[in-house]
């Protein structure tokens, strides 16, 4: 079973929402709310997230991302539907135990970062536990070995002001991870950041994650980096969850004109991997003469040298070794300037 | 459109929760007041500068070196100016009405920013109490909570409590909703988030919030003073009310001065609470380095200088909360003079009862009396030694005659107080046929065999088992149960409960016999001897030491009535209440003190009745009758309480029976619409003084005005006006209705609205630069003795009659005080009397003006004679 799932999520702001959502139920565009004073902020969404996934939900400003995670650890109360963690109903719970799941099971990172000015930087990783009831002794161990792991070591006494911006996001990182919380919510965690930091922070986000098997939910509006955080992103629009897949299947397989137009910016040569655009074989090719052999998911950026050195196809095989397809260098150029035409080989 | 009757409805409102929510009204006064007495005493406990001292420390923690100087200078400033005492009145008031704003305001803002319902309905509440005039809610203040202290708080508090209301949910609502939002996606509750994450960094705010509040409540100092809150509201007001502008600045800005410190002080403090605004403090000063004007001590080296300020003051003992009572006896009472004297007693009941009432009578008698608890033998000794000064416990001849053989060299005998004392055996009262000891017999039955015994080594027991027993021929049939003397009681107490047959052994005198309804058994043959007498023992050289206390001690007698019940009050106080238990017996027996200890004095009628609430006007006649009426009957043994206030407050404050007495009622015309206002709540006591008049005066350089007809036709030179006073008051009303229609002068003067003190700066101005001015005056008045004035004539007679003043009271008045009453009602002054008291008064300056009445009162002791003729 999932991990985390949500069940036909509604939220809709203003009064009467309950009709709101019978409406649109019914098949009522957000516009004809709009027009009755309520706003539809989360329609009908649905999705599950498995154990140690890392799950994108990407979307423009207004698209109702926010919304919705804060739905997944009840911030905001479903209009309707339901949300599932480790099988327990969130919806179903009262304040006072949704506070203790909060507490202990859900912790959550922010855009900007939510550090409390009056706490030293020890003091905020340890506030999730100093909730819990945590001894002041343990809190502190514990918050200690979360600011090392962020990357903090030696800035425990330092207050939130002191910091630049990466470092206080280190911070809300460390403050999260101080509560051995299994699910991870993080609201546009890195937009705030300049773009180096940014990549070092996402850098550091895998690096993490690979030890600690979290499971994540990370709000972005930036593809490229739902599409290098994401083992499945979300693509929202106007309230609704327009497409679910893994980055390849957006960037290959876009749902409509909405999605292909994100697609748009993104480098495709580092998301596009060789098992996407290879080709049958021809007849007669020696896989002995190809510049290089690859498996399916070698990005294909890493392609481009060896296809400049021979004119023969580069061999894609499986993990027995075995041909399982060839990207040629004509190929090669014609998907980075083509977005669409790949779909169609796949 | 009729006329919306708004007023009519305010009327009925304050009328109804007058008539039906006046305990709530008064719960919150004696609240205010006894919070306001409470920090008053403290502030005003040490000397003068051993306080600034201390607020300079203070300032000096919190603020640095230079604002520790800065407030000490200030502050003696303050002090110099003699106006310290009403400082910290005024300190009193502003950081009571600040701490009650905050009580309430700081919970109310904390709703209204977690409620925009909450919020909206607050907004124009606190619109409203903000903008209302002071003026309007002043008058009903009194009504509902008496003038003085508390209406002050009140009014004090209407205005400042919004800022309170309002920083503190500017300062919720200003928190990062973001943060908001973390703490409540780790779980935090909302009373956590608020105390953790809300308040914390809306503290900053909030204390600014409370630095308007004080800012607000200083402001209101003045008007305050209107309502008999005293300080230096009070000395303003009075000042304003005679023109004296100089002391007007003077308390002016000693109230500057407090607002500044407050300010500076509670700004600082908002820095050191909030753990933001610390940080921030830390920073600056690290980048700064030490300067010696910003050095700031640690709080604890803050702390200990305050401490040893306070062991100082504490030390020139003047900490004492009992400084009060010795005080209010007056010179003839106070015998002691301070004078230490140690009584020594055994914790027996009489013993007790005996030291207190001596405790409480000669302290009354302004000594310092110390009590010490003994052993018998003990206390022997000590007095020998002379480190005990007296005892009122000694049974002699008998029992303690051991100890008189040993020690009655070094002792003084008194002489018996009480006697003589008896030991018996009793029972209670329902035992019907049981008279006598000889009674006993044959009913042991009925009593189990048992007397119910005290302490074995007790003299009585003895004498029981060997004598009395025998004597009767009861010692085959009861048994001694010896126990303690407690509980025996107790089980005396528990048979009478349950009206059991009980016979203990008891002594004479004892608080049980007027607890119970008991039986002392007949001793006819004698068999417990002669009683002793209880006599009062001083060590050697204790008579000649204190004369007047060894008089007092051997003519010392209490009635068996009097001693056990006293002994019952004590023991209903219970221990360590002893003396308090004396006072309220005391109460009961009036006159038993003078009694007791009686001293050479005038009469003292008015001794032990409460203190007299007299209002007056900060007119000069008012002031002088008043103080001398103070000087009059402190000598008397009444106490008089002042209360400065405006003439609206002083009518209602009558009226509500909160103050007792005004001698400066202007009647029946100039007051006249107070008057009717509350008049079947008022008494009129007679008028002291007339005849008064009014009118309307111009300088004398003005030629060819002699009277109100002259007035026509000189519009032009008076400019059209004729500068008036308060526009409520009778004279202007008459002024305005009679006066200028009677002589055709309304179409061409127009009279200037004001106030009293705005019509005597005119009338400074003009005279001052020589140009003509007609004003509103009255006779009597100081202005007649300073400037030349002429009163122009009133053919027509539309004035009216002269007033007289009068001395007018609150109805309930006559017949609480019926000899003040008396005393009031005879009360005349002569034109020279009143000008030569007044002249003396002026001549001391204010603030002096209890010397003054004592100067003038050596001249003219024939008044104070016919002031209280009896």
């Amino acid at each position: 079973m999932s991990r985390l799932e949500a069940e036909d999520l509604y939220k809709v702001f203003g009064r009467r929402p309950d009709e709101a959502v019978e409406k649109l139920r019914r098949g009522a565009d957000r516009e004809e709310l709009r027009a009755d004073g309520t706003t539809a902020a989360v329609i009908d969404a649905s999705f599950s997230v498995e154990s140690g996934q890392i799950f994108v939900v990407m979307g423009l400003s207004g698209s109702g991302k926010s919304t919705l995670l804060r739905m997944l650890n009840g911030l905001l109360e479903p209009t309707a539907g339901h949300v599932r963690f480790d099988g327990q109903d969130l919806t179903e719970l009262s304040p006072r135990e949704l506070r203790e799941v909060r507490s202990r099971k859900i912790s959550m990172v922010f855009q900007h970062f939510a550090l409390f000015p009056h706490r030293s930087v020890l003091e905020n990783a340890a506030y999730g536990l100093e909730v819990q009831g945590v001894s002041r002794e343990t809190r502190e161990q514990r918050a200690l070995e979360a600011l090392e792991l962020a990357g903090l070591k030696g800035w425990e006494k330092s207050f939130p002001d002191e910091l630049s911006g990466g470092m206080q996001q280190r911070v809300g990182l460390a403050r999260a991870l101080a509560t051995d919380a299994d699910l991870l919510l993080m609201d546009e965690s890195f937009s705030a950041l300049d773009p180096l930091i940014r990549r070092d922070m996402q850098d550091q986000l895998l690096e993490l994650q690979k030890t600690l098997k979290k499971t994540i939910v990370f709000i972005t509006h930036d593809l490229n980096e739902a599409m290098r955080l994401g083992d499945r992103i979300a693509v929202m629009r106007d309230g609704r969850i327009v497409q679910i897949g893994t980055a390849e299947d957006i960037l290959v397989r876009p749902a409509n004109d909405y999605v292909e137009s994100f697609t748009k910016d993104v480098d495709r040569s580092r998301v596009l991997t060789a098992g996407a655009i290879m080709g049958e074989p021809e007849n007669g090719y020696d896989a002995s003469r190809a510049p290089a052999t690859v498996t399916a998911d070698t990005p294909i950026i890493d392609l481009f040298t060896p296809c400049s050195t021979s004119d023969v196809a580069v061999s894609v095989v499986d993990e027995d070794g075995g041909l399982i397809g060839v990207v040629p260098r004509a190929r090669l150029l014609a998907v980075l300037g083509e977005p669409v035409g790949v779909s169609a080989d796949a | 459109m009729p006329k919306i009757p708004f007023g009519n409805w305010v009327n009925d409102v304050v009328q109804w929760l007058l008539d039906h929510m006046s305990w709530l009204f008064d719960f919150f006064q004696s609240v205010f007041d006894g919070v306001y007495n409470g920090l008053d005493d403290v502030l005003q406990a040490p000397p003068a500068l051993i306080m600034a001292a201390i607020f300079a420390v203070i300032a000096f923690w919190l603020r640095g070196t230079l604002a520790g100087v800065l407030t000490f200078v200030g502050l003696g400033f303050i002090d110099n100016l003699g106006l310290w005492d009403h400082a910290m009145d005024t300190m009193s008031l502003v950081l009571v009405s600040t701490l009650i704003a905050l009580i309430v305001g700081v919970p109310l803002g904390i709703w209204a920013a977690r409620s925009n319902r909450v919020s909206a309905v607050f907004r124009p509440v606190l619109d409203l109490m903000q903008t209302l005039p002071a003026m309007v809610y002043l008058i009903p203040a009194i009504l509902f909570f008496g003038s003085g202290a508390p209406a002050g708080i009140v009014a004090t508090l209407i205005f400042a409590v919004p800022p309170g209301v309002r920083m503190t949910e500017l300062g919720i609502r200003q928190v990062d909703q973001e943060l908001v939002e973390a703490a409540e996606a780790f779980g935090t509750t909302p009373g956590n988030t608020l105390l953790r994450v809300q308040l914390p960094l809306a503290l900053p705010t909030i204390m600014a919030g409370v630095n308007q509040v004080i800012m607000l409540g200083l402001s209101m100092a003045a008007i305050a003073g209107m309502v008999g809150a005293g300080g230096l509201g009070g000395d303003v007001n009075e000042a304003i009310g005679q023109l004296n502008v100089g002391l007007g600045a003077e308390s002016g800005i000693a109230i500057v001065i407090l607002a500044i410190y407050l300010d500076r002080m509670t700004s600082a403090l908002g820095r050191q609470v909030s753990p933001l605004g610390r940080r921030a403090v830390a920073k600056l000063r690290a980048t700064q380095g030490l300067n010696i004007w910003s050095y700031r001590p640690r709080p604890a080296v803050a702390v200990i200088g305050v401490v040893i300020l306070a062991l100082v003051a504490g030390g020139m003992g003047v900490f004492g909360g009992s400084s009060s009572s010795t005080a209010s006896g007056g010179d003839a009472t106070n015998v002691g003079k301070g004078r230490k004297i140690t009584i020594g007693y055994i914790p027996w009941d009489e013993g007790v009862a005996s030291t207190f009432l001596w405790k409480e009578i000669l302290e009354e008698r302004g000594f310092k009396v110390d009590v010490k608890q003994f052993e018998a033998g003990p206390l022997y000794t000590s007095l020998a030694q002379g480190s005990t000064d007296f005892q009122t416990d000694s049974w002699l001849p008998t029992t303690h005659a051991q100890y008189w053989k040993k020690y009655g060299k070094d002792l003084e005998d008194l002489g018996s107080w009480y006697g003589p004392t008896s030991l018996e055996l009793t029972v209670p009262a329902y035992m019907k046929d049981i008279n006598s000891l000889a009674d006993l017999k044959g009913k042991g039955g009925e009593f189990g065999g048992k007397i119910t015994g005290i302490e074995a080594s007790a003299g009585e027991s003895a004498l029981l088992k060997s004598k009395v027993l025998k004597a009767y021929g009861l010692d085959k049939e009861y048994k001694v149960a010896d126990s303690s003397t407690p509980a025996m009681l107790a089980e005396l107490k528990r048979a009478i409960a349950r009206k059991k047959p009980i016979v203990v052994p008891l002594w004479s005198p004892h608080w049980a016999y007027s607890e119970y309804k008991l039986k002392k058994l007949k001793d006819p043959k004698g068999a417990w001897g002669k009683g002793d007498g209880i006599h009062s023992l001083s060590r050697k050289g204790f008579g000649s030491d204190f004369p007047q206390v060894d008089k007092w001690l051997k003519s010392f007698k209490m009635t068996e009535k009097q001693l056990t019940g006293l002994e019952a009050e004590i023991n209903k106080a219970g221990k360590g209440d002893q003396q308090s238990a004396v006072r309220t017996w005391l109460k009961s027996n009036p006159g038993l003190v003078d009694k007791l200890a009686p001293v050479q004095k005038q009469s003292m009628p008015g001794k032990g009745k409460d203190p007299v609430n007299v209002a007056y006007f900060p007119w000069d006649e008012d002031v002088a009758a008043t103080y001398l009426w103070k000087n009059v009957l402190a000598k008397k043994g009444y106490s008089l309480h002042l209360k400065q206030m405006d003439v609206g407050p002083v009518y209602t404050g009558l009226a509500s029976g909160d103050l007792d007495v005004n001698f400066d009622a202007w009647l029946p015309y100039a007051q006249k619409n107070y008057w009717d206002a509350n008049k079947s709540k008022l008494k009129d006591l007679g008028t002291w003084y007339s005849p008064t008049s009014l009118e309307i005066a111009v300088p004398s350089y003005v030629k060819g005005v002699k009277s109100l007809a002259d007035l026509k036709g000189r519009g032009k030179t008076f400019g059209g006006k004729i500068i008036g006073i308060e526009p409520g008051t009778g004279e202007m009303q008459i002024l305005k209705k009679d006066v200028l229609p009677g002589y055709g002068l309304d179409k061409e003067y127009k009279v200037v609205d004001g106030s009293t003190p705005a019509m005597l700066a005119q009338l400074k101005r003009a005279y001052a630069k020589h140009e003509p001015v007609a004003v509103v005056l009255w006779s009597p008045h100081w202005a007649y003795s300073t400037y030349k004035l002429t009163k122009l004539a009133d053919p027509k007679k539309k004035f009216g009659e002269g007033n007289t003043i009068r001395t007018i009271s609150n109805k309930d008045f006559p017949s609480k005080y019926p000899q003040l009453t008396k005393w009031f009602k005879n009360f005349k002054m002569s034109e020279d009397e009143l000008g030569s008291l007044e002249a003396e008064i002026k001549k001391a300056g204010q603030g002096r003006e209890e010397q003054a009445v004592s100067t003038w009162l050596k001249t003219h002791q024939d008044v104070e004679r016919r002031m209280t003729a009896s």
